[in-house]
C-alpha cells in the first residue's frame, strides 16, 4: 500500500493514463494506416495498393492540383493577411485588439454554413461557382489562421530595431524589407504551415464551393475510405498525406513551436 | 513633380480600376435548360448538393391531357450531379403510367417567386410504376437585377466623388501656392500621414466587409421564412419560434443536442485527463518530456482527415460499433493536447514546494492536488475546457468519420449531409446568429472590462 502511495505521489506517473491514451488513440491508429496501405483486403502484405496509386493518373493528377491549389491558398492569405497583421500591429494603430478579435469572430460560425452562404453570395452576384469561388472560399476560411500569427510576432518584435535602422539612415521601404521582415518570419512560417496544412487536405469546402466540380485530394481520400473494398487504398491516399503534412511540419516545426493556435479564444 | 504626376495617376487609375468592377457586376447572365438524359443507370452515380431554385414545376403531358404536376424542391425534387458534373434536378413521380409511351413534358423553372423560364419537350417514359425518371439541367446563375443596379449606382456615386475630389484638389493647391515652401512642406507631410492612416483603416475594414459578407447573408435571411438562403419573403419572425417550439426540423434538434452532450463529455474527459498529465509531464525529466511533448503535438499537427480516418481505422480494426462513445472518444483525443498546452505555463509559474510541503504535513495525494495545486491550476483548466468545448462543436472532420452509420448528427455533419441533399434547414440561420450575436456581446464585455481596468 505505501509502495503504491508512494508511486501515486511522484507525480512523474500522473501523465501515464494520458500516454497510454494517446499511444492507443494516436500512435496505433497512425500505424494502422501504414498497416492498411500495405495489405489487400484479406489482410495479406502486397505492395499492389502502392503500384495503383502511381499508375492511376487521377489520383496523381488530383494530389497535384490539391497541393497547387493550397500554395496559391497560402500564397493569396500571406499577401493579404501580411499587411492586415502590419498595420494592426503597427504602432499607431489604436484598436488592434478590436481588430484582432473581429477577425476571429467569424470563426465561430459554423465554417460549413459559412461555405453556404458563400456559394450563394456568388449567386446572387451572378458569379461562376468555380476555381475562382473555391480559392475565395479557402482564403476566407484559413486567413485568421495567417493573420494571427504574424500579428503576434509583429507585436512582441523589439521596436527599437526599426528605430536604430531609421537612425542609420535607412528609408521606410529599406526598413520594413531589412528588419521588419527578418524579424516577423517566425511568424509567417507558422502561419504558412497553419494555412498550407489544413486547405492541402480539406474536404467537404471545395465539394460545397463548386458544386463537386473540382475535387481536391481530401475529397478522393474521403470517397475512397467510404467505400468498404476500397479502404486499402485509400489507406494509402491517407499516407501520401501525411507525408507530405510531416514534411511541411517538419519546416515549420521550430517556428510554430509556441501554440498558436491556443491564442485564438 | 513628378511623384506629383505618379500621384495622380495612381488616382485616376485606381477610379477606372473601381468603374471597371462595378461594370463587371453586371454581366448578362442567363438560364438554360434542358432535358440531359433519359437513362435511369445514370443516376447511380449520381450525387446530391445544394441547390438554390425555390420550385420547379415539371407538367407532363398525355396528348392534351396534364397528368402530373408540380413538384416542388422540397417533396420530389432533387438536385444532383451527373456524370458530366452537370448540376441536374432529378425528379419522381408517384403517378402510375400504365404503359410505355412518349409523354410531352413541361419544365418550369422558378426562382425569386417569378417563373423564369419554361421549355416543353417530348420525352419517352419507360415502364409503367415510378417511371418518370428525368434530369433538367439548369444552369443556375440567374440574372440579378438587384446587383446590376447596384453597380450603376456605384458606379455613378464614384464618378461624382471623383469629380468632386479633383476639383478640390485643384482648388487647394492654388490655394497652397500662397504659402512659404517649409510650411506646405509640413502640410504635405501630414496629408500623406493622413492618407496612410485612411489607407490603411480602409484596407481592414474592406477585409472585414468582405469576411462577414456571407455571415451577414445568414444573419439577414434568419429574418424572412424562406426555405432558400438569398430568397426573401418578406420580414417575419417564424425562424426564431419555430428554431425555440421544438417546430424545426427534428433531425436539427438532435443534432443540436449530440453537439452540446458530445462537446460537454470532451471537454470534461480531456480537461481531467490533460491536467494530470500537465503535471505528470512537468515532473519528468527533459529527455522523457520531450518524448511526450512530442507524442503531445501529434494530434494537434495531423489535419481533421488524418485524425479522423486513422481512427475510423482503428475502430474497424478493433470492431467498434461507431456512435457516440467512438466520436467522443475522438474529441477527447484532438481536445486533450491543447488542454495540457494552456495547464502547464501555469505550472511553471506555481512554487514547485507547495505540493511537497502539504504531503510532508500529512496530506495525502489526493488532499495535495484538490487543496494546494487545482487553487493553483484552474485559470489553465478552465482555458483548456473552454477550448476544448470550441473545438469540439467546431469540428467536422473527425466527427464525420467516426460517428458511424447510425443516424448520429452533430450541426456540423447535419450541415454537411444538409447541403449536398439540397438547400440548408431553414432554422440553422437564427440558429447561427444567435450564435453570432452572443459571441458578439461576450467579446464587446470583455473589451469594456478590460478599457475599466486600464483606466
Amino acid at each position: 500500500m505505501s509502495k503504491f502511495i508512494q508511486i501515486v505521489s511522484s507525480r512523474r506517473t500522473w501523465a501515464w493514463p494520458y500516454i497510454l491514451f494517446m499511444a492507443l488513440f494516436v500512435l496505433l491508429p497512425l500505424v494502422l494506416v501504414a498497416v492498411y496501405a500495405f495489405t489487400d483486403i484479406d489482410g495479406h502484405f502486397t505492395l499492389r495498393n502502392f503500384a495503383k496509386f502511381f499508375t492511376h493518373s487521377e489520383a496523381i493528377s488530383t494530389f497535384l492540383y490539391s497541393v497547387m491549389i493550397a500554395v496559391f491558398n497560402t500564397a493569396i492569405c500571406l499577401l493579404l493577411g501580411y499587411p492586415a497583421a502590419y498595420i494592426m500591429a503597427s504602432a499607431d494603430y489604436r484598436t488592434p485588439k478590436v481588430m484582432a478579435m473581429l477577425f476571429i469572430l467569424p470563426m465561430w460560425i459554423n465554417f460549413l454554413l459559412r461555405t453556404v452562404a458563400t456559394v450563394e453570395l456568388f449567386n446572387m452576384c451572378g458569379l461562376p461557382l468555380g476555381e475562382g469561388a473555391l480559392l475565395f472560399g479557402l482564403c476566407y476560411d484559413y486567413l485568421p489562421f495567417m493573420i494571427y500569427p504574424i500579428y503576434n510576432t509583429l507585436q512582441k518584435m523589439d521596436r527599437s530595431f526599426v528605430e536604430a535602422a531609421q537612425d542609420l539612415g535607412a528609408n521606410r521601404w529599406k526598413c520594413f524589407w531589412k528588419v521588419i521582415v527578418p524579424l516577423s518570419l517566425p511568424g509567417v512560417y507558422s502561419g504558412i504551415v497553419m494555412v498550407f496544412m489544413p486547405t492541402v487536405s480539406t474536404f467537404a469546402i471545395a465539394e460545397l464551393l463548386t458544386h463537386n466540380n473540382i475535387k481536391l485530394f481530401g475529397s478522393l481520400i474521403q470517397d475512397y475510405i467510404t467505400t468498404t473494398d476500397l479502404l486499402n487504398y485509400g489507406a494509402v491516399l491517407s499516407l501520401v498525406l501525411l507525408v507530405i503534412i510531416g514534411v511541411t511540419s517538419f519546416f515549420g516545426e521550430h517556428d510554430a513551436k509556441d501554440d498558436q493556435k491556443g491564442g485564438l479564444v | 513633380m513628378m511623384t506629383k504626376v505618379i500621384g495622380y495617376r495612381l488616382q485616376v487609375i485606381g477610379l477606372m480600376l473601381l468603374l471597371c468592377i462595378s461594370m463587371m457586376a453586371q454581366s448578362n447572365l442567363t438560364y438554360e435548360i434542358r432535358v440531359a438524359s433519359d437513362d435511369p443507370v445514370l443516376l447511380l452515380d449520381t450525387f446530391p448538393i445544394t441547390y438554390q431554385a425555390e420550385k420547379v414545376n415539371i407538367s407532363l403531358y398525355e396528348g392534351k391531357r396534364r397528368c402530373v404536376c408540380e413538384y416542388s424542391t422540397y417533396d420530389s425534387l432533387d438536385v444532383i450531379f451527373a456524370r458530366d458534373n452537370t448540376p441536374a434536378i432529378r425528379a419522381w413521380g408517384d403517378s402510375v403510367y400504365s404503359y410505355t409511351d412518349e409523354y410531352e413534358v413541361t419544365w418550369t423553372v422558378w426562382r425569386n417567386s417569378k417563373e423564369s423560364k419554361n421549355r416543353t419537350q417530348r420525352v419517352l417514359v419507360q415502364n409503367g410504376r415510378n417511371a418518370f425518371i428525368e434530369y433538367v439541367v439548369v444552369h443556375t446563375q440567374k440574372p440579378s437585377h438587384v446587383v446590376a443596379w447596384m453597380g450603376w449606382i456605384l458606379a455613378g456615386l464614384l464618378l461624382i466623388a471623383g469629380i468632386i475630389y479633383a476639383v478640390f484638389v485643384f482648388y487647394r493647391r492654388r490655394a497652397e501656392r500662397l504659402l512659404p515652401s517649409a510650411q506646405r512642406e509640413t502640410l504635405r507631410r501630414k496629408r500623406v500621414g493622413m492618407r496612410r492612416h485612411i489607407g490603411s483603416q480602409l484596407y481592414l475594414w474592406l477585409l472585414l466587409l468582405v469576411l462577414y459578407a456571407p455571415i451577414a447573408l445568414i444573419a439577414v435571411f434568419s429574418f424572412t421564412e424562406s426555405k432558400i438562403l438569398g430568397n426573401w419573403t418578406g420580414f417575419s419572425f417564424d425562424l426564431y419560434v419555430n428554431l425555440f417550439s421544438g417546430r424545426a426540423d427534428a433531425g436539427l434538434n438532435s443534432a443540436l443536442v449530440y453537439t452540446v452532450v458530445i462537446a460537454l463529455i470532451a471537454a470534461v474527459c480531456s480537461t481531467l485527463l490533460g491536467t494530470l498529465a500537465a503535471i505528470g509531464i512537468f515532473n519528468m525529466r527533459a529527455r522523457q518530456r520531450q518524448v511526450v511533448s512530442f507524442l503531445n503535438s501529434v494530434p494537434m499537427i495531423n489535419p481533421d482527415i488524418i485524425t479522423g480516418i486513422s481512427l475510423f481505422l482503428l475502430f474497424v480494426a478493433l470492431g467498434f460499433s461507431q456512435g457516440l462513445a467512438t466520436v467522443c472518444i475522438a474529441h477527447v483525443v484532438f481536445c486533450t493536447p491543447y488542454v495540457v498546452l494552456s495547464v502547464l505555463p501555469r505550472l511553471s509559474r506555481m512554487n514547485p514546494n507547495t505540493y511537497e510541503a502539504a504531503l510532508d504535513l500529512g496530506a495525502t495525494p489526493a488532499q495535495a492536488l484538490r487543496m494546494v495545486m487545482l487553487p493553483e491550476l484552474w485559470p489553465g483548466m478552465l482555458s483548456g475546457f473552454i477550448l476544448a468545448l470550441t473545438l469540439s462543436v467546431d469540428d467536422f472532420g473527425v466527427t464525420f468519420f467516426t460517428k458511424g452509420s447510425g443516424g448520429l448528427e452533430t450541426l456540423s455533419t447535419f450541415i454537411y449531409s444538409d447541403a449536398r441533399k439540397g438547400g440548408l434547414t431553414p432554422e440553422l440561420r437564427p440558429l447561427f446568429t444567435i450564435i453570432l450575436l452572443v459571441m458578439l456581446s461576450v467579446l464587446i464585455f470583455i473589451n469594456i472590462k478590460e478599457k475599466k481596468k486600464q483606466k
